[in-house]
């Protein structure tokens, strides 16, 4: 299989006045560094599907939180427009949806997400879909292999984000690609 | 991108009275049996009872460093307790060994399994001060105060907390919550938890089923002390208008941080310190100062309304606010029209 995507990403923090609320907005207005720098992202066609590999730098990996009330797992998602106006940095808007899959390290499989703007992603499960983690010399390796993502086949972008746990990262406190990442 | 709160028909609230609170813990009882039996609540009360001076449960929740809101009612970023040194983290027993050990020569006696650091009520009956000269304490009973500008319902990035048009009971929307505890940063009173099992967001929902019946909330059902009224705020006949807005002698706690609770507290008289002669003097066991960080400066009105209508009491003459504090006709406490049900004579 050869890669249709293969390159090293530069992240951003995913803007905290745009959050949802009045809480996050205020409370983490200084998160405007990612703490997440870039990610390896690599996109290979299978068949009718797709796999997808991202990989970044994570020193302090957050695999678990049972039975703790203040910790977060790391995660990361990957995500594709189902309209070509679809918006990338909201997660979508209404009538203009991304969809994609999200791996959480406290979890074997990735779930199904749905998003159509900040606050609305649905998860569900990923018929087909897996997603194999690893964790070495301070890296996370996430490898999505989906049998079939319509989205990304159509409109060939996606966009990704990475939560660090340790840092208490999550919904909206992220990094993610400063944009859509195209390929031929 | 501030949510638009919707402001309710009516507000239904809770007035507490700390001169009756005995510390009995039926209401928290009460609570978690209905409602908390879950592993991933395990560690939650949402009706729990504090002793004060003390740290409170969880641990601090009266600094408010750890509030989501300045005192000035401003948001700040608050502090999510964890369960070592918050909550403290549900004891298991050696139950299996004791009883096994019961016929034994020597005896297994029943304690916690692993090291206990902390949990509800750890510094219960401490207080503070110096036997006999000012040593005091008091009990606070604390639920969620389903506040008219809710911190948690402003904090969610997902909309899943709501409150409610016909009461202005604050509800979580367990199948919206993805987790993430932005509310119990946010809610300076932490009274909101994270079910570590479900991984959801869960909270006190003011009894919702049997408000719906016109029946009050556990906690305030099963009080043995009476010291619990439950009414709505608009109702002029009710327990809550006569107390909060008739004889302004109940007041929400840490007003300071503008969230407008609806779960109100008549503050605690107290004896006499005395002198180093063992004398009373004319100051209160508990401060006024402490009181006042704790309820605001209507706490001083509030306590000289109290003395003055038990000392009318004391000479024989009639108080309408003693009458009701007493609850001398318990089914008053109670007033939850039209579809009243609570039929105790």
């Amino acid at each position: 299989m050869t890669a249709v995507m293969k390159r090293t990403v530069n992240l951003m923090s995913a803007p905290p006045t745009m959050q949802p609320g009045g809480y996050v907005p205020v409370a983490y207005a200084d998160r405007v560094s990612p703490l997440t720098g870039a990610v390896e992202i690599a996109v290979e066609p299978m068949g009718q599907g797709w796999r997808v590999t991202l990989s970044w730098e994570c020193p302090e990996p957050v695999r678990d939180i049972a039975t703790e009330t203040d910790r977060f797992v790391d995660a990361c998602a990957i995500f594709a427009p189902t309209d070509p106006e679809s918006p990338w940095v909201t997660m979508g808007a209404p009538g203009q949806a991304v969809r994609g899959y999200l791996w959480r390290a406290d979890r074997g499989e990735p779930w199904q997400v749905h998003a159509e703007g900040l606050g609305t992603m649905q998860r569900a499960v990923a018929v087909g879909a897996q997603a194999n983690a690893s964790w070495d010399s301070g890296r996370w390796r996430v490898v999505f292999t989906v049998p079939d993502w319509p989205a990304l086949t159509s409109q060939r972008r996606l966009a990704c984000a990475v939560w660090r746990g340790a840092a208490k990262e999550r919904a909206g406190l992220k990094a993610v690609s400063p944009g859509w990442l195209e390929f031929a | 991108m501030k949510y638009e709160v919707p402001r309710p028909e009516r507000q239904v609230a809770m007035v507490l009275d700390l001169n009756k609170c005995l510390g009995c813990q039926t209401c928290t009882i009460a609570c978690k049996k209905l409602w908390n039996t879950d592993t991933g609540t395990d560690y939650a009360y949402w009706n729990n009872v504090e002793t004060l001076p003390g740290k409170g449960y969880p641990a601090a929740v009266h600094d408010p460093a750890t509030a989501g809101r300045t005192t000035g009612g401003e948001v700040k970023r608050g502090v999510l307790p964890n369960l070592d040194e918050g909550y403290g983290r549900a004891w298991t027993f050696n139950h299996r060994q004791s009883l096994a050990s019961a016929g034994a020569e020597e005896k297994i006696w029943i304690k916690p399994a692993g090291q206990v650091k902390w949990g509800p009520n750890f510094d219960e009956d401490q207080g503070t001060g110096t036997y006999p000269k000012d040593n005091h304490y008091f009990y606070l009973p604390r639920l969620c105060n389903h506040c008219t500008h809710p911190a948690c319902l402003d904090a969610c990035p997902r909309a899943a907390i709501d409150k409610r048009r016909e009461d202005g009971i604050v509800l979580v929307d367990q199948d919206r919550c993805h987790g993430y505890r932005f509310c119990v940063e946010a809610c300076p009173y932490k009274k909101v938890y994270y079910d570590h099992v479900r991984q959801v967001s869960a909270k006190c929902i003011f009894c919702l089923p049997r408000i719906e019946e016109g029946v009050a909330p556990a906690c305030a059902r099963q009080c043995p002390g009476r010291l619990r009224f439950v009414g709505f705020r608009d109702d002029r006949e009710g327990p809550i208008w006569k107390l909060v807005d008739h004889w302004k002698v109940a007041m929400p706690l840490h007003p300071e941080y503008g969230l407008g609770p609806n779960v109100f507290y008549v503050p605690p008289l107290s004896p006499p310190k005395l002198d180093a002669a063992g004398r009373p003097t004319a100051e209160p066991r508990i401060p006024t100062a402490y009181l006042e960080s704790l309820f605001g400066a209507a706490v001083h009105p509030a306590l000289e309304t109290l003395r003055a209508e038990r000392a009318k009491r004391r000479r024989g003459e009639p108080s309408e606010l003693m009458h009701l504090l007493v609850a001398f006709e318990w089914h008053k406490n109670f007033r939850l029209e039209p579809r009243q049900r609570e039929v105790l004579s």
